[in-house]
């Protein structure tokens, strides 16, 4: 693999990239959240095709338009996000595209038995016949490695493989990519997790921003110079410290929910901002959610201005001034297709009428303040908020939630897929707001983000809260509670 | 934009049918005047759109909201059933008992429709697929299947001519001003119009927004009844009967004038007013092709055709939206 390149709109997601893998050979591809590992596995399986350089396999440069052309080569990935036909069976899955038929009528029998020799490959007693809906995730995992195994695969791609599996079942996944490395199949294992890297990789290449940091063999690697290659960054100093904060606003006490995280334990003060830190899938977002009451099954204690706050009902959570900006403005954030202003005033309606007839007036002269203070870049308050960039509807759903004069800000990856230059107006919003008296509780994946404006930083790893990180500590630090090593 | 499209659809159809429809000769006046264009051809125009558009309206706040009522037309005729056994039963024959029972029939079938629609977690289509029969199949056993007579003064009341001639009877349309005003004043206005299109436009940010979602569905069923009621009234006492075949298949002709009218199946967008112009598309096309002498067994063909139509040109303008998004 040479020079390969990839850009999407906007974003140069890789940038000539060179390494050899070698046959047999484990290679961890790992960087940051957002460094381009993913995309490289994805350009490599054929999902996406680069602008610039090329890729060879076995010595002959190949170029795929599509995975099932990667596959025929003999390249198969095994995805983050699954993708079946989950209503069909686990046979029906594997040769879909192949069906073996006579004139058009499958062969059931047939396909039976292809998909059972397959299955077998990778040591499962999957049963061919069952629907792929009735599987565990780790068990469907295995089923897309069987396809990739069974169709003769040189390489495979493993993105993100243990992200939803339980500790049993990821230990037994890792075994088996042992097993079919010593068979001769070269595995790339794009992961963030240390620990995954370091128990099986034989080399590791790290990337940051889309590009190549370097590819060393494991033993010349220690986790902390592994993150130190992925931070890269000049370490920066974090911003002046405040330090005088108000009475604490947020209290939580032994927050759970079954499944997502458990026993969480913080305090939000006035005036404070509180980063919490983790990886993909480690609770962060969920902790937010149950805060705010869109998470039913959370149990615990939650305070707000020391009054107590019965879970469970976002409504009951507004009312006692509790704002969540969410992670995914799109789908929870916005209703794409209405205007700046209807959005703007959704979460304080009935302060904008009198026995439910709406003021407009009132209601323009509140979005308006807001937007204005926000910098909203729009033609005006009537313009349809899908139609804005990124930074602008995020903007829009701060201003939504501004609006409410709430004590306490919950805010879900603010600066996600918003340019430089709202990222830095939004930075500003928050501590604005903060400096305003409210609490702060900020999730992000953007390591300098915390830094820059966080007071203390918690560090949450599968759902359990790890480590509490005052303001002078080091990027390298907190990754390295995330990862936990 | 959609709406003038409409507006010029039906101005053009109107201009044909004054054109082509011909005249007759009056008999009172001894004038000869267009079979289009006459106060009593007009009125009878606005009379039986009135009772497909008073529901309408009910009907584009619950697509708004991302549902769909099809148990409206047997609502109708549960509402007349209703009211008109009552009446006879009681011995009364106040116009205003009878309002008020086609009212409280029609609530109670759409706050029945609204609980069941927010709490079961079942598909609005299923709830009201389920109801539709279950309402008409209580208006067909009280009944007996039989047409109950509405008293004189009812329909005395609902043939009223007010201020004008003989003969006409705007008081059907004037009750469609009223509740079409009402209702467009309900979406655009007021708060609780405001969270219904929020809820259809994207339930999930309706819900991070704090919105009491199962309060917001319960309401649009609701007043899909409360207009299914009023249309009761006003059909049983114009016609002076109600019987449980009553409205058959109306659930039907009320979404595609919603539908032609704009607003979106996927929720979020619609007016009031669309919905009255694409009902009254849908009469002037039943109207024209009587007046035009066209073959009448082609009525259901061009409505289809009509309906499609419309629907294309809908998925066109969502199309250009967002493509606006995107560029913009």
């Amino acid at each position: 693999m040479v020079g390969l390149s990839k850009r999407f709109p906007g974003v140069q997601a890789l940038s000539d990239i060179s390494v050899d893998f070698l046959p047999g050979e484990i290679h961890a591809i790992c960087g940051e959240n957002g460094a381009g590992k993913s995309t490289l596995g994805k350009v490599l399986a054929g999902l996406y095709s680069p602008e610039q350089g090329h890729v060879a396999l076995d010595d002959k440069p190949v170029r795929f338009s599509s995975p099932r052309e990667a596959q025929a080569a003999g390249i198969s990935i095994v995805h983050q996000e699954l993708l079946f036909a989950e209503n069909l069976t686990v046979a029906d899955n594997l040769l879909l595209g192949e069906i073996p038929n006579q004139f058009g009528w499958v062969s059931d029998r047939q396909m039976h038995e292809t998909a059972l020799r397959w299955l077998q490959k990778v040591g499962s007693d999957i049963d061919p016949s069952m629907e792929v809906s009735k599987l565990s995730v780790s068990k469907q995992q295995l089923v897309q490695i069987a396809g990739g195994i069974g169709r003769g695969a040189k390489v495979l791609i493993f993105d993100e493989p243990t992200s939803s599996l339980t500790a049993t079942e990821a230990t037994a996944l890792l075994g088996l990519i042992r097993e079919l490395a010593a068979r001769g199949t070269t595995c790339l294992y794009v992961s963030h997790r240390l620990d995954e890297i370091f128990a099986i990789a034989d080399r590791v290449t790290v990337l940051r921003d889309g590009a190549w940091v370097g590819t060393k063999p494991i033993a010349e690697v220690t986790p902390s110079s592994l993150v130190q290659m992925m931070v890269g960054r000049e370490l920066l100093a974090s911003s002046e410290g405040g330090g005088a904060f108000g009475a604490p606003v947020l209290e939580v006490r032994g927050l759970s929910s079954v499944g997502r995280f458990g026993d969480i334990s913080l305090t939000v003060r006035a005036g404070e901002i509180v980063g919490l830190a983790g990886l993909v899938g480690a609770g962060r977002t969920e902790v937010c959610e149950a805060i705010f009451g869109v998470d039913r099954r959370a149990t615990g204690s939650v305070s707000v201005a020391g009054k107590s706050l019965a879970l469970g009902s976002p409504q009951r959570s507004i009312a006692a001034g509790v704002a969540l900006v969410p992670e995914d403005r799109k789908r929870h954030g916005l209703v794409l297709g209405m205007t700046i202003r209807h959005n703007g005033s959704m979460a304080v309606l009935p302060r904008l009428s009198t026995l439910g007839w709406l003021n407009r007036t009132a209601e323009s002269r509140t979005v308006r303040e807001f937007t204005d203070r926000l910098r909203v870049k729009a033609p005006s308050i009537e313009s349809v908020v899908g139609g804005l960039s990124g930074g602008n509807q995020q903007k829009v759903v701060l201003a939504k939630w501004l609006a409410t004069d709430a004590a306490v800000l919950l805010i879900d990856e603010p600066t996600r897929g918003v340019d430089v230059g709202a990222k830095v107006e939004i930075h500003g919003l928050i501590r604005e707001a903060a400096a305003s008296g409210k609490a702060v509780l900020l999730v992000s994946s953007d390591m300098p983000e915390l830094r820059a404006l966080c007071d203390r930083v918690i560090v949450l790893r599968e759902g359990v809260q790890v480590a509490e990180l005052g303001r002078a500590a080091s990027e390298t630090e907190i990754l390295s509670a995330m990862a936990g090593v | 934009m959609q709406q003038v499209g409409l507006l010029a659809v039906i101005l053009l159809l109107s201009l044909v049918l004054v054109r082509f429809s011909g005249t007759h000769v009056d008999r009172e006046t001894g004038q000869t005047v267009s079979n289009f264009f006459n106060p009593g051809s007009l009125v009878q125009i606005l009379t039986e759109t009135s009772f497909f558009a008073i529901m309408a309206v009910g009907m584009t706040l619950v697509i708004v909201s991302g549902g769909i009522d099809l148990s409206i037309g047997s609502v109708y005729a549960l509402a007349g059933v209703g009211m008109a056994l009552t009446m006879r039963a009681a011995g009364w024959d106040s116009p205003w008992a009878a309002l008020a029972l086609c009212i409280g029939f029609g609530l109670l079938a759409g706050v029945l429709n609204g609980t069941m629609v927010a709490t079961l977690g079942v598909h609005p289509f299923i709830v009201t697929l389920g109801t539709m029969w279950v309402f008409r199949g209580v208006a067909f056993v009280v009944s007996k299947a039989e047409s109950v007579l509405v008293p004189g003064p009812v329909t005395d009341f609902a043939k009223n001519p007010l201020f004008l001639g003989k003969g006409l009877t705007p008081v059907p349309a004037i009750v469609m001003g009223l509740f079409i005003l009402g209702g467009a004043l309900y979406l655009n206005r007021t708060t609780m119009g405001r969270r219904v299109l929020a809820v259809g436009g994207n339930a999930d940010a309706a819900r991070y927004a704090g919105l009491p979602i199962p309060y917001i569905l319960a309401g649009v069923y609701v007043i899909a009844g409360l207009g299914a009621g009023i249309a009761a009234f006003l059909g049983a006492a114009y016609f002076g009967s109600a019987s449980s075949a009553d409205a058959n298949g109306y659930e039907l002709y009320v979404i595609a004038s919603a539908v032609v009218g704009g607003v979106s199946l996927n929720g979020g967008r619609g007016t009031v007013t669309g919905a009255f112009l694409g009902a009254l598309l849908i009469v002037l096309i039943r109207t024209g092709i009587r007046l035009l002498r066209l073959d009448q067994n082609y009525e259901w063909i061009i409505i289809g055709a009509a309906i499609i139509i419309a629907v294309v040109l809908d998925r066109l303008g969502a199309r250009l939206l967002e493509k606006r998004m995107v560029n913009g």
